[in-house]
């Protein structure tokens, strides 16, 4: 018996490694408020899955409450089979930038070294090694001739680059990124998406939040549309459908706008 | 003591009926400083008008040799510094990247240490009726004269009036900043006239209860009033209301118990008033808000598992 | 050790012990609650007066500083109800707190030395006037050595956890998904500057306290735009002005902390009018030499 249930348990286990990450019946509530309802998503390894919805759809929320940042209702979130505590160093999260003081004084050397610290001690300081990673990691986000400003000083786009670097420089395998692509501008997208490519082809994963639907297709090969509740969830061709983005976003298809959009199944 | 006996009293009267009128000024402009999420820019006011009040007690004496600690000398030099330090912090706020809370923390401190060193001056000199600095920070409701009730009587009427006058600039400015610039009201001056008149209704206080407690004056009532009701109107009312029977209240305990200093059986009066609001108000009670918010999480939660488990 | 090295020593010290973790309080925007936690230390000093009856005992600067913690936790959660907006939960708890000190003095403990007055204005001359003496040789006032340990105190702790709290300060929601436990960090932090106030308030008094506290770190912040320049500036900056303000206290023989916070107000000023002076001319130049560029 003992032998067969661990043989068992080790199917399991491997079974969703293949995944990055597994969530299971996630809800959040605002105070008595239901945000998210019973959501269960798969990422599987490699892929990029953009989450989808209209506003307030919840998106941002979901991320946070996968990374722990909310306290789900309801739920579990596992990452490469394992709880986030154990593997954290493997995980990455750019949040949305409107939360930072940009005042801060601080500069894009220091913001993108602060990827680091989850794996540096109480004591230690970023050292030779660390600085090195992070000048690989801004020379990727084409942003190394902006090393030494302040935060401040630089334009929406290259924030964004900035946060990119310092999700980067963990060298983690599943990134979360939460609407990169807000106020930014041509040049940075171009940049970011260089970078969404590259991870791919080094095999990492990347979970995006994102609102534009016409670049969708371009971006990621895995779709989850949500609202409140997850409406469709796979490769893009089985999810993105128009049938799929109508009842996302409650709209009614008469200008064959939808179908410009979503893969015709 | 009988309530005749009280009533018959002369020291008593004026302790009654300067601290309510200190409260229902207090109470009622305080409510556009909570509003504005700038309660405690009255501290700030509190704390500066003590060079405020010793510059202009410096004048009096000067000019007229004598009465420096009249209530109308005190107050106005305390308005002036008071909205000059109010005016510094804004400014800062705006025009540098240093935050409100900061410039605030700044103007506040700045003005009391000059005050401080005011105050080793005069006490270093021969003037007529100068005060410690005891004085100051916790002030003395028992040494009210007629002529200084009256005196904030007739300026904080003064602030009600601007703010029956201004209510609907002061209506709009409060609610949507941006929109009544877009309006083309003059922020400025409705900004300074609001500012004005919280200064006024700060200052009024301090010779009675100090200026370390006027704070809780201009904050506690509009906060225990947010919790009954939703209108502007209503807030105002109600902040005013729960002022003056909150300081009326503990100028009385303070006088039936003897010893104990007004300003602070004041305070903690209007802090009762405002746990029994935020306990026991019908809409926002806390203990009734967590509860149905627990309630409803609770059964949220039981629905989802079962569905969860069921899919 | 003279008495006037010794007091100026000691201002020094006091307000580099302040300044510091001051730093930290600028840039989380918490000035004013500084404010209220300097205001709680007296009902924190009468409670523990009345557990030791010892106005001389260390455990009344360990109950302040709990006192002054109460205050940013009761806020912090009154905050949290959602029931109250802006700073308004900060103003009601402190003077509540603070009433109830000044009741507890004057009901029962109206004979001891305990001069409520004395704890908001302070006074460093008498703060001194105790030496330490080590083999019949005066060696400063035993109060430095005090403030000493309390600036050692934060410097251990803003080496500990520099990475932390600047990561926590600067973007929480980061910080928190790389594991730092923010909320650790934050009430670990309010306890040091609750600490520091509580200590410093012989020298300084409760009031101006927060001068030595805020005003050094925002003059700073004005000039810097790396946390390790800003930090250093402070340092200078706390340095200056202690000396400044005591030589001008001393002039005017009043309260040194009041000499302080009015030099470092003249620096904070002297500091912002010249940087937007700055900013001005750099504008100007810059509209001068080249096109404003079409967007």
């Amino acid at each position: 018996m003992t032998i067969a249930s661990t043989s068992h348990e080790d199917v399991l286990a491997q079974g969703q490694a293949e995944y990055a990450c597994v969530t299971r019946n996630l809800s959040v509530a605002y105070r008595d408020e239901l945000i998210l309802r019973n959501v269960d998503l798969r990422v599987p390894r490699g892929v990029v899955m953009g989450v989808v919805g209209p506003n307030g759809a919840g998106k941002s929320t979901l991320i946070k409450a996968m990374l722990g940042l909310v306290k789900p209702l309801t739920g579990t979130t596992e990452f490469f089979g394992r709880p986030l505590a154990k593997v954290r160093q493997r995980v990455g999260y750019m949040p949305q930038s409107a939360t930072v003081d940009w005042d801060f004084p601080t500069t894009v050397q220091d913001v993108v070294l602060m990827g680091t610290y989850g794996s540096l001690g109480w004591l230690r300081r970023p050292g030779k090694a660390e600085r090195a990673r992070a000048m690989a990691a801004m020379a990727q986000t084409g942003i190394a001739d902006l090393a030494s400003r302040q935060i401040g000083e630089l334009s929406g786009g290259q924030r964004q680059r900035v946060f990119l670097a310092r999700a980067l420089v963990q060298s983690p395998d599943l990134f979360f990124m939460d609407e990169p692509f807000q106020g930014v501008d041509a040049k940075s997208q171009q940049a970011i998406v260089g970078v969404l490519h590259t991870l791919r082809e080094q095999g990492k994963t990347v979970v995006i939040v994102h609102h534009d639907l016409m670049t969708v297709r371009d971006y990621c090969d895995h779709v989850t549309l949500l609202n409140r509740r997850v409406v469709a969830s796979g490769p893009a061709a089985d999810a993105f459908t128009k049938e799929a983005i109508r009842t996302t976003y409650d709209v009614t298809d008469d200008d064959g706008f939808l179908d410009s959009l979503a893969f015709v199944s | 003591m009988t309530v005749l006996e009280f009533f018959a009293d002369h020291t008593y009267r004026m302790v009654l009926a300067g601290t309510v009128t200190i409260g229902f000024v207090a109470g009622a402009l305080g409510s556009f400083a909570y509003l504005r999420k700038q309660s405690l820019i009255s501290d700030v006011i509190a704390h500066a008008a003590l060079p405020g009040t010793l510059v202009a007690f410096l004048a009096a004496v000067a000019v007229a040799g004598t009465g420096g600690r009249s209530m109308l000398v005190l107050i106005t030099g305390a308005v002036l510094a008071g909205t000059i330090a109010v005016a510094f912090a804004n400014h800062v706020a705006r025009t540098s990247k240093v935050g409100i809370d900061t410039a605030m923390a700044v103007a506040l401190t700045v003005f009391f240490g000059a005050g401080m060193l005011l105050l080793r001056i005069i006490a270093n000199g021969e003037f007529p009726g100068k005060g410690g600095i005891q004085d100051y920070l916790f002030g003395n409701a028992s040494v009210i004269t007629t002529a200084d009730f009256v005196t904030s009587l007739v300026v904080g009427m003064l602030a009600l009036g601007l703010m029956v006058l201004f209510w609907k600039e002061f209506a709009l400015r409060t609610f949507d900043p941006d929109q009544s610039t877009a309006l083309g009201f003059r922020a400025g001056v409705i900004d300074t006239l609001m500012f004005t008149t919280i200064v006024i209704a700060t200052v009024i206080g301090v010779k009675a209860v100090g200026l370390v407690l006027m704070v809780a004056f201009v904050v506690t009532p509009p906060a225990a009033a947010r919790q009954w009701t939703r209108t502007l109107r209503g807030m105002v009312w109600l902040s005013a209301a729960f002022g003056a029977v909150g300081s009326g209240v503990g100028a009385w305990l303070s006088i039936l118990l003897g010893t104990v200093p007004t300003g602070p059986l004041i305070v903690l009066t209007l802090f009762a008033i405002f746990l029994v609001s935020l306990l026991a108000s019908p809409r926002r009670s806390i203990v009734v808000t967590v509860l149905s918010r627990r309630r409803a999480r609770a059964a949220l939660k039981r629905e989802l598992t079962g569905e969860g488990a069921n899919t | 050790m003279t008495f006037v090295a010794g007091t100026a020593l000691l201002a020094v010290v006091t307000a580099l012990a302040c300044a510091l973790p001051g730093v930290f309080v600028v840039l989380r925007k918490d000035s004013m609650l500084v404010d209220a936690i300097s205001h709680a230390v007296l009902p924190g000093i009468v409670v523990g007066y009345f557990l030791t009856r010892d106005l001389e005992s260390p455990l009344l600067i360990v109950g302040a500083a709990l006192a002054g913690l109460l205050v940013a936790v009761g806020s912090e959660w009154l905050c949290r109800t959602g029931l109250l907006t802006g700073d308004a939960p900060q103003g009601l708890v402190f003077p509540a707190l603070f009433s109830a000190g000044v009741i507890l003095v004057t009901t029962n403990f109206a004979n001891i030395h305990l001069d409520t007055h004395a704890v908001l204005v302070g006074d460093l001359n008498l703060a001194a006037w105790d030496q330490l003496t080590v083999g019949g040789v005066s060696i400063g006032p035993t109060y430095l050595y005090v403030m000493l340990a309390v600036l050692g105190f934060d410097c251990a702790f803003l080496a500990v956890s520099y990475s932390r709290l600047k990561v926590t300060t600067f973007d929480p929601q980061f910080a928190a998904s790389v594991g730092v436990r923010t909320g650790v960090v934050n009430t670990a932090f309010m306890f040091v500057v609750s600490l520091t106030v509580t200590a410093a308030f012989h020298a300084a008094g409760a009031i101006l306290v927060i001068a030595l506290m805020i005003v050094p770190p925002a003059t700073a912040y004005l000039l810097s735009r790396r946390l390790p320049t800003m930090i250093m500036s402070t340092a200078v900056i706390a340095v200056t002005g202690a000396l400044a303000g005591f030589w001008l206290a001393y002039l005017l023989d009043a309260a040194t902390s009041a000499g302080m916070a009015v030099f470092f107000g003249l620096i904070f000023v002297a500091v912002h009018v010249a940087s937007r002076l700055a900013r001005h001319l750099r504008h100007r130049r810059r509209a001068g030499r080249t096109p404003a560029p079409v967007s």
